[in-house]
């Protein structure tokens, strides 16, 4: 297990410059989610659920939110 | 203008909802996946295991064309989802809630307020496509063979008629139902029909819209536009031109359910 984690670890760092535009754009899809649900006042269903999707669930959470979220 | 009133409300909306933003990455996001998950494979096989010990994994590089064309079929599955997805409610769910109502008792024209609407999504729609073609042919070029840029322009090109055309057939049947989820479920029926017997017709009647995404494919690998496209692409915008006035001439006269 620590092996394959490390082996991961190495992977990772060996093709960070492919896999950085990923992770960024994921990072501004949740953060601009996390935003706009700041700003709205309805949602279809409790707040804080769609605040664990949007951060849990990989580029799906926060589109779901997009698409689903908002009550207006 | 009247238009432009109408219109820069509609793009208004979509800054405030975000959608600028998000669709664009979404589609960028799209088209990375497919290069990305092809070039490391061989390394994803190895690490999710299952095979024998020295099992030799040997996968071919596909040829560059081929990953591309991954991505634009990314396109066609998620992409068509997450768009009409998107405009599903933008007339049904303004005329449920009353907001079409508030706007059309003004002296606007029928057809204003469904062509603002369509241009409204149409740019949404086609740069966020054009920056999910660009950003895979990026990778597609770093990782695979470069791809001239001129064939992914005309592609995108191409393909931007394509999306329009979706976006057109979501506005119509806007108009005919007032309820977003049938308005999507209709525009999904409608869309895989056509691509069905697109498939089926596909040397009788090679001028179906749906059949453009195959024609892109030798846009890439030769620059070359065939003819067929060209034939396509004409019955497209005139389908859209038909369509968008169906829209309107049903919004005005028809009640709707």
């Amino acid at each position: 297990m620590i092996l394959l984690s490390q082996s991961a670890a190495q992977f990772f760092n060996d093709n960070i410059a492919l896999l950085a535009p990923i992770i960024i754009i994921q990072l501004i899809l949740v953060v601009t989610a996390l935003v706009s649900l700041a700003k709205t006042q309805y949602t279809n269903g409790p707040k804080w659920l769609w605040v664990l999707i949007i951060l849990f669930f990989n580029i799906l959470g926060p589109i779901a939110y997009f698409i689903f979220g908002r009550d207006d | 203008m009247q238009w432009l009133t109408v219109f820069n409300r509609e793009s208004l909306e979509a800054w405030r909802n975000f959608k600028w933003i998000w669709v664009p990455l979404v589609f960028i996001l799209l088209g990375l996946m497919d290069p990305l998950t092809t070039y490391y494979m061989p390394q994803i096989l190895d690490a999710v295991g299952g095979l024998p010990e020295g099992a030799i994994i040997d996968i071919p590089s596909p040829p560059a064309v081929d990953v591309l064309m991954m991505s634009i079929g990314q396109f066609n599955m998620l992409g068509v989802a997450i768009i009409v997805l998107i405009s599903m409610g933008t007339i049904a769910g303004e005329r449920k809630s009353g907001v079409a109502e508030l706007i059309l008792v003004k002296p606007i024209r029928y057809s204003t307020y469904v062509t603002a609407k369509w241009m409204n999504y149409s740019l949404i729609c086609v740069t966020a496509v054009s920056a999910g073609m660009l950003s895979s042919w990026y990778y597609v070029s770093l990782l695979f063979e470069e791809i001239p840029f001129g064939h992914v322009l005309t592609a995108a090109a191409f393909y931007s008629l394509w999306i329009i055309f979706i976006v057109t057939v979501n506005i119509m049947m806007n108009t005919l139902v007032k309820v977003p989820g049938v308005v999507a479920f209709l525009t999904i029926a409608f869309l895989i029909a056509l691509q069905i017997i697109g498939q089926i017709f596909q040397y009788a009647a090679n001028w179906i819209p749906s059949l453009i995404t195959s024609y892109i494919g030798e846009v890439l690998t030769t620059g070359n536009i065939p003819e067929e496209l060209w034939w396509t692409s004409l019955v497209t915008v005139g389908l859209i031109i038909t369509l968008l006035v169906i829209a309107s001439y049903t919004l005005k006269n028809k009640e709707v359910v």
